[in-house]
């Protein structure tokens, strides 16, 4: 088992694009139990890694409560760093 | 695309825009209460070491040697403020659930680089910087504080962050205004016979804290910041306490080991530290957060309003609520402190792409 914000870039390795609530039904199977495993820590990660060039942007849009959802993927330099760094 | 069926109604653009930009705004302040932090960590650690058995130690009969006085207590009182750290550190992440990510983040390759990046940013910079200011004197202070720049440099070369001309003149006023408020209370330049040698530890100081902020400030963005400074005060605590302060003792002709029991036993400090071991803990987890939030070259000038902060919390702390004479706030301080904002401002937002927008309204 890996740490939670190790998993949450890793799951991006596989070429995917997910949003926080996508990277939480993902996880929820083994990390469920961690209380950082929620949007709000879950988007800060993902916000946090994007400033740092790990991940980037790939669409938004709003969810049905009218609040904007965003969409990450991780390009060819984030998924090398990613590689390089999480085993 | 998803339709907006929420009672208040705005555009994907617009919202996305409010996200980042609140995202952007909650990264300076952290980076900002980061500097305000430090500041009571560096009053809280300076008053434990001027009362109870430090007075003695201090004193002209503390039968210490000058070296044991100079290098030996400076680092016992940082060991103690970073073990009282790393205890708070690991009592956070066990109430927040994330003491095993501690255990499972320190045996990876980004938590060994954090442990390596905190044993450069704590005893190797800390101890330069008290062996360059006894060598050179208070020209180390602003030397010191180019770490900023420093961070900012390597960040550029390390992790491609960006660094503008414009973000440059911003970091080189933040460094203006930190060598205004070192020199000015430390009653200027003096001569001293060894100051190559200080301004070569003054300038290791500043290149561990650059390398240790730009360095744990990518970590962050892969391990929790929380998790990070666990690492982090977990790993100076001990290096200061067991390898540190023992060495420099020796060196010193001191005890080291009595020394630091004596410490541990006093109560009248042993609380301050613990109190600015509190601290400790968020000026430095805020540092890391702040810095992986907007980078290093703003998140750093943000965090290095320390200099200001530090004088700052010592009048009101150790002046003002306990009454020890000597920790007045010079009046150049506070325009130092001015000078940092404008820096800051330079650093994070453009003025032409303000006026731009104005003149677009």
């Amino acid at each position: 088992m890996m740490p939670l914000n190790f998993a949450i870039l890793k799951l991006f390795t596989d070429g995917r694009e997910a949003c926080p609530d996508e990277v939480i039904e993902a996880l929820r199977p083994v990390y469920g139990g961690f209380k950082a495993l929620n949007r709000k820590d879950v988007l800060t990660a993902l916000m946090t890694a994007e400033s740092n060039g790990l991940l980037e942007e790939s669409r938004f849009d709003l969810d049905d409560g009218g609040d904007v959802r965003l969409f990450f993927r991780a390009n060819s330099d984030g998924l090398a760093a990613i590689n390089r760094y999480i085993r | 695309m998803a339709q907006t069926t929420g009672a208040v109604h705005q555009s994907p653009a617009a919202a996305k825009q409010r996200l980042a930009d609140n995202f952007r705004r909650r990264g300076i302040i952290t980076a900002v209460m980061s500097g305000v932090t430090y500041g009571n960590y560096t009053a809280f650690m300076t008053l434990a070491m001027s009362v109870g058995i430090w007075v003695g130690w201090y004193g002209e009969d503390s039968g210490l040697t000058p070296f044991a006085v100079a290098f030996m207590l400076s680092a016992l009182g940082a060991a103690l403020t970073d073990t009282f750290s790393a205890l708070w550190a690991l009592l956070i992440a066990a109430w927040k659930g994330k003491l095993g990510d501690f255990g499972r983040s320190f045996k990876t390759k980004p938590g060994a680089i954090l442990a390596c990046a905190a044993l450069i940013g704590g005893p190797f910079a800390s101890t330069s910087y008290v062996v360059g200011l006894q060598q050179a004197g208070s020209i180390v202070v602003p030397i010191s504080a180019l770490c900023p720049a420093i961070g900012a440099i390597l960040a550029r070369i390390l992790f491609k962050q960006p660094l503008t001309p414009r973000m440059a003149l911003g970091i080189l006023i933040c460094l203006g205004a930190s060598a205004l408020i070192g020199m000015t209370s430390m009653n200027g330049t003096e001569a001293h016979p060894h100051m190559l040698t200080g301004l070569f530890f003054g300038f290791a100081a500043a290149l561990g804290w650059g390398i240790e902020g730009c360095v744990g400030g990518y970590a962050s963005s892969m391990i929790d910041p929380e998790v990070s400074i666990a690492i982090r005060e977990v790993t100076n605590g001990f290096s200061n306490l067991v390898i540190m302060v023992p060495i420099l003792a020796l060196i010193g002709g001191a005890d080291g080991f009595q020394i630091i029991s004596q410490a541990l036993c006093d109560f009248e400090s042993i609380k301050f530290f613990i109190i600015g071991g509190f601290a400790c803990y968020w000026g430095f987890m805020l540092w890391y957060k702040g810095n992986a939030m907007c980078g290093a070259a703003l998140g750093m000038a943000c965090n290095g309003m320390f200099s200001f902060w530090g004088p700052f919390f010592c009048w009101i702390w150790i002046g003002l609520v306990f009454g020890i004479d000597g920790w007045d706030m010079p009046f150049i301080a506070w325009i130092a402190a001015l000078l940092m904002i404008i820096g800051i401002f330079t650093i994070a937002t453009n003025p032409l792409a303000y006026f731009a927008r104005k003149k677009g309204n």
